[in-house]
């Protein structure tokens, strides 16, 4: 029953993602996305809950919680941006195709072959969903920050993902996975200050110069 | 064991070295260190995957680290390519100090990450958990991505985004593949510390789910896909090498791809075995081979610049790889034989490229003409290495693709013979249009030549005369080796070996 | 049609004009003020029938029939409302889309009249009510298909909440309570719902006004039989619980109206389509 609260507001707060054109609300949603989705296993296996759930958890939810926002403000203060220029989506039309979106994934999520080791259905159908609003938020945002915000969707729903299908994935892979990310976003930051500094501004679509 | 110490060395060694690189004081001493560092592990390396390959896999930690013949083939040509391209950086970067390009700060970040994408690509090689194979190519992706933006310009920030972006997302969708694979392990009865762990998997093939590999095959070859630049996702690719400094070109296009395509190679006995050995994976490897082959034949014929040239070849010829692959049979052990080949022409030409253009001051290729006369060692290797590249005898490329249209007649697969030749033959025209002016050419007169040291003399010279003898003779182990690398992923025991490969009768 | 389904038509009739009441004396008690008395919008009533009403002379019969054919569809669409345990005094299968053609009906009718006057006042908030209506209209679709393809979700869930909420939305934009629209304001530049009705006079008005007010009272309805559990077999608890239910809603939707302002005129289609979005996501959910 929590896993299935905590579902419907991973894939509410896609939609949320989908349709908003400020960027610092976005950070702040995307945050509240990873420290739900942190918890997750641990509502899961409540019952058998032990030190390295217990520490994956507090891990991950000081990372999506804590860092990863800290890294991101961080960016675009240097960027001084504080909202989405047009983007090559519309955010009406990007709410509808989130919508056909989630139905497909509901629709892929019955017919995946995967039995689900967790005791909700909605798990796979909302994994399914967060990577395909994270691929739309990268293909279809123009500022280099919205596309790590759409990678860190994507993110948050392999983890989901990976929370139902493969009953424990051994502790050292997540830690692995979790310092990927961590390492990732960095990076990411990293390369958004240098862009600014470079080009004055922080969309990518205007990146061009290279071709064929 | 002895051997499970060597196998943690291989990867402590070179990143204590990235570590040391941050804390010294001069570009001089931080190149000899890095160079040391890589030293250090070439040799530790090919001592251990020479053992490997002579009395069969090593493993240590609880079989979370696992070298066979594949992975110490693999192991062997990275590490051969590394200390090569460490050489040449050392060569490279001290032209730039010279010319005041490089500075104690972009030379440490150089230093660290260089050695640190080593140590992360040992980890590709060595790991058998299936997981933390992903987490080594996802931290390739990040240390490497800076290694682009060394000289933070315009153009190298955006290759170096797109680079990061791409890949990572194309990683990401590898781990759902892994994790997918993971799943189709459910009921298997493994414990959970070993369900990632690819001896497990391999020996229990068999029972897997074989939806669910499918599924997982088809994320893995996208993803792992991507970060090895197969069409059509291969867009990052061009940019990346191009903005590059030559030392990272280099090693991009001669291990880092190879690396990629080693994972997907990792799940091909896997997946076959899984799926009741129908040739399902195979075909769509053969598939995304020659997509790959025709996409890079395309662009190759309207390129400007060098190394984009370069860059397209390699999408090319790592199409051919996956082709062979996907052939199976003869067409694996050319494919591995081929891997050998590309990376050595591969990284020499980028050498060229590399010396070529700080002499010349630029790659644009109707700038950068006359190479043979202005510098007659570089442009020898650069010439020679852009025939190989073309598949131009009696070099060794010339022989494995050979091989491979073995492989691809004695299967009967006539579609894929035809478009391959089409496309090689299109590659063949088009580059031999670039290369000849590029040799030839009237040179500007702005240029000053500059001599050839010894040392630069031997990195085109040894690469050169070795793909030459390759192609014309195949030394015993390395054919032993090349059969036995084959042979994991052929998933034949070695008593049945395959067809033996060698020399055309 | 037992007489126990009466009770809903009747407690519509008698008992919405006091919603209004509830709900600003709860915005009065926000603003520290005393407030209107309860019973105003009936004194309303009463004064406003009592006048005479003024015509434009550019106005045709559209202007006098609006009020009148706004009340009679009102009318109408609360007999086929139920109410908690009483069933409604019309019932047959797919009622809910004459209930919301019903509505449709009222507002065509209220927004033509306010183009027959030829004032570009009306037409600006004809407009403006056409466009939100267009977008409010697929979200309380959803909701009714939801409500229909399936009742295991309303014992609780996710679910449940997500059409609460797209339902309250619904609520707001169709009735113009903030923050959609601000039903004080007379000021040119904000009202939608109130230019409308800004020419009737007299008995027309009050038709408006009492029309209004069950529209009100019929969408809160709907709203609470998704949250009040259905009681046991006893009419008068029921009638109890339905009751202060209702006010209990009239004063939810007061302190909406204290604690927030009014949305920018850009914002509400955003705000509209997050409510459809929720909806189709509990349609989603419920139809898997």
């Amino acid at each position: 029953m929590m896993t299935d609260l905590i579902l419907v507001l991973v894939v509410l707060t896609n939609l949320k993602l989908l349709g908003s054109s400020r960027l610092g609300a976005s950070i702040r949603v995307v945050a509240a996305q990873g420290v739900m989705l942190g918890l997750l296993p641990v509502l899961a296996h409540v019952h058998e809950l032990s030190l390295h759930f217990a520490a994956l958890a507090v891990g991950t939810v000081a990372l999506k919680g804590v860092v990863f926002p800290w890294l991101l403000f961080r960016a675009l203060r240097e960027a001084e941006v504080t909202r989405e220029v047009e983007p090559y989506v519309a955010y009406i039309t990007s709410i509808l195709i989130g919508l056909a979106a989630l139905a497909a994934s509901f629709w892929l999520g019955g017919r995946l072959p995967v039995s689900t080791v967790e005791p909700s259905s909605l798990l796979v159908p909302s994994a399914l969903f967060s990577i395909l609003a994270g691929l739309f938020l990268i293909v279809a945002r123009k500022r280099a920050v919205n596309q790590v915000l759409g990678f860190l969707v994507l993110e948050n729903g392999i983890y989901t993902f990976g929370v139902g299908i493969v009953a424990e994935t051994p502790f050292l892979v997540e830690l692995g996975v979790l310092l990927d990310a961590f390492v990732a976003v960095f990076v990411m930051g990293i390369a958004v200050y240098h862009i600014n500094r470079e080009f004055d501004h922080i969309e990518v679509d205007r990146l061009d110069r290279l071709k064929g | 064991m002895k051997h499970e110490a060597l196998l943690w060395l291989l990867i402590l060694v070179p990143a204590a070295t990235g570590a040391l690189a941050l804390l010294l004081r001069s570009v001089r001493t931080i190149l000899g260190a890095m160079c040391a560092g890589v030293g250090i592990s070439v040799a530790l390396g090919w001592y251990v995957a020479g053992k490997v390959l002579m009395s069969g896999p090593v493993s240590a930690g609880a079989e979370w680290l696992y070298l066979d013949a594949l992975s110490a083939y693999n192991l062997g040509v990275m590490l051969l390519i590394y200390g090569l391209s460490s050489a040449y950086a050392s060569v490279y970067f001290r032209v730039e100090l010279r010319e005041g390009h490089l500075t104690l700060k972009q030379a440490r970040l150089f230093a660290s990450l260089w050695c640190g994408a080593l140590a992360a690509m040992t980890l590709v090689f060595i790991s058998n958990n299936l997981g933390i194979m992903w987490v080594g190519i996802e931290a390739t992706t990040l240390l490497t991505g800076f290694l682009i933006c060394v000289h933070v310009t315009g153009e190298s920030l955006e290759a170096m985004w797109k680079y990061i972006l791409i890949c990572s997302v194309g990683v990401a969708f590898a781990f759902m593949g892994t994790l997918l694979v993971g799943a189709s392990a459910h009921g298997l009865g493994l414990r959970a510390p070993e369900v990632l762990l690819w001896t497990r998997l391999q020996a229990h093939a068999g029972s897997l789910n074989p939806a669910c590999l499918k599924a997982a095959f088809i994320f893995l070859l996208v993803g792992y896909g991507t970060k090895a630049g197969l069409a059509p996702m291969h867009n990052w690719l061009p940019d990346a090498h191009s903005q590059a400094p030559a030392p990272v070109s280099a090693i991009f296009s001669g291990f880092m791809l190879n690396t990629a395509l080693y994972c997907v190679m990792r799940y091909v006995p896997i997946v076959e075995a899984g799926t009741g050995n129908t040739g399902w994976g195979l075909r769509l490897l053969t598939g995304f081979g020659l997509i790959s082959i025709l996409v890079a034949a395309a662009f190759i014929l309207f390129q400007h610049d060098l190394k984009r040239l370069l860059a397209y070849h390699s999408v090319e010829h790592i199409g051919i790889i996956t082709l062979g692959v996907g052939l199976g049979g003869l067409g694996t052990f050319a494919a591995l034989f081929h891997t050998l080949n590309h990376s050595l022409c591969k990284t020499l030409a980028f050498f060229a490229a590399g010396r070529l253009g700080q002499m010349f001051g630029t790659h644009d290729m109707r700038k950068l003409a006359g190479v043979m006369r202005v510098a007659p060692v570089w442009g020898m290797g650069l010439f020679g290495s852009l025939l190989a590249l073309i598949g131009v005898a009696p070099f060794a490329l010339f022989m494995s693709e050979l091989q491979m249209l073995k492989a691809a007649v004695d299967k009967g697969a006539i579609l894929a013979l035809v478009l391959f030749l089409f496309g090689a033959g299109v590659v063949f025209v088009g580059a031999l249009g670039h290369a000849i002016p590029l040799a030839w050419g009237k040179a500007a007169s702005t240029v000053q030549p500059a001599r050839a040291g010894t040392l630069e003399t031997l990195l085109v010279v040894v690469p050169l005369v070795f793909l030459l003898v390759l192609g014309l003779w195949m030394p015993g182990p390395l054919q032993t080796a090349l059969n036995a690398a084959a042979d994991v992923i052929r998933h034949v025991s070695p008593a049945l070996a395959g067809s033996p490969g060698g020399i055309m009768p | 049609m037992n007489a126990l389904s009466f009770i809903p038509l009747l407690l519509a009739l008698i008992l919405s004009p006091l919603l209004f009441g509830v709900i600003n004396r709860t915005k009065a008690l926000f603003a520290g003020r005393r407030g209107q008395p309860l019973l105003q919008t009936y004194y309303d009533l009463w004064k406003l029938l009592r006048k005479g009403a003024v015509y434009s002379r550019t106005t045709t019969w559209i202007f006098r029939a609006g009020p009148m054919v706004g009340l009679a569809a009102a009318w109408v669409a609360a007999t086929l409302v139920p109410l908690g345990n009483f069933p409604a005094l019309i019932a047959f299968p797919a009622d809910f889309l004459l209930f919301a053609g019903l509505l449709g009906l009222m507002r065509f009718f209220t927004v033509v009249a306010a183009l027959d006057t030829g004032s570009s006042f009306e037409g600006m908030g004809a407009s403006r009510e056409v466009f939100f209506s267009a977008l409010t209209e697929p979200a309380l679709f959803v909701v009714l298909a939801t409500l229909v393809s399936g009742a295991d979700w309303l014992h609780g869930g996710p679910v449940l909440a997500l059409v609460i909420i797209a339902l309250m939305i619904v609520l707001l934009a169709e009735n113009a309570r903030i923050p959609v629209d601000d039903p004080n304001t007379h000021l040119e530049l904000t009202m939608i719902h109130e230019v409308m009705v800004l020419d009737h006079s007299g008995p027309d008005f009050a038709f408006i006004l009492y029309a209004a007010a069950l529209k009100l009272w019929m969408l809160g309805a709907l709203v609470l039989s998704m949250v009040l559990p259905s009681s046991g077999g006893n009419p008068w608890l029921s009638l109890a619980l339905v009751s202060g239910g209702m006010f209990g809603l009239a004063v939810v939707i007061g302190v909406i109206e204290s604690v927030m302002a009014r949305l920018r005129l850009l914002v509400v289609p955003q705000l509209l389509i997050g409510a459809g979005a929720v909806a189709t996501v509990a349609l989603i959910l419920t139809l898997r």
